[in-house]
């Protein structure tokens, strides 16, 4: 993966959260250190499966935790 | 009619005068429901919004566009919905196009976006017969 699409997906995540793009680090938990709650980790789920068109099953939401986990997932799926 | 009101008060907990939902009238699959409002003449908002120029607000609509929304969530998860889940409204965005009045039939189509348990997000329109009144997307969550 390149690092345009590691500033792509930070920049659809972090709009989102509402937070400036730098504090979104890879190992940043969304819950724990971000404060995403249910309804803004849906938010991200539903951008990113119209941005990419894939579709991201209910069970695999709960283990992507960070943004590093969502570029990782995104591998599987491609 | 697929859904009447009675079984539609079986979903929503939602009570006159704040239910805005008559009837289920399509469901497709769990992609998107079609529901109606009709706007009374007496509907207890109608007085003062606005005295002899009666118009349904808006944020009335979006209420209506809401509740097909936990509509739609319910032919997803229904057994969830059987337990009577609390639902909350967490982020609106709405365009108005043209006044509702009172006779009017409002009907209403809510497409999910995404579903989950605990949350969900649909896209919804309202017409009055071929004429789009409003349109708005809706995130919210769901409380067991």
């Amino acid at each position: 993966m390149s690092n345009g699409y590691e500033e792509e997906l930070r920049a659809l995540v972090s709009e989102i959260i509402e937070i400036p793009p730098e504090r979104l680090t890879l190992n940043a938990d969304f819950i724990d250190d971000l404060n995403v709650d249910s309804l803004r980790a849906i938010e991200i789920v539903a951008a990113f499966e119209k941005k990419y068109r894939l579709v991201i099953p209910e069970e695999d939401i709960p283990k992507i935790r960070t943004l590093g986990k969502l570029i990782e997932y995104t591998k599987d799926l491609q | 009619m697929l859904l009447n009101q009675e079984q539609i008060k079986l979903i929503l907990p939602h009570r006159e005068p704040f239910l805005f939902i008559d009837e289920v009238i399509e469901i497709h699959g769990k992609d998107k429901i079609v529901a109606v409002k009709r706007i009374n003449k007496d509907e207890s908002y109608l007085g003062g919004h606005f005295p002899g120029r009666p118009i349904m607000p808006g944020v009335l609509i979006v209420e209506a566009m809401a509740q097909a929304s936990i509509l739609l969530y319910s032919v997803c998860k229904p057994e969830i919905a059987r337990g009577n889940p609390e639902y909350y409204l967490g982020k609106v965005k709405s365009e108005f196009l043209s006044p509702v009045f009172p006779g009017d039939e409002l009907i209403i189509e809510a497409i999910s976006v995404k579903i989950t348990d605990n949350a969900g997000i649909a896209d919804a329109t309202a017409r009055v017969k071929d004429v789009t009144v409003a349109k708005a997307s809706l995130v919210f969550g769901i409380k067991k």
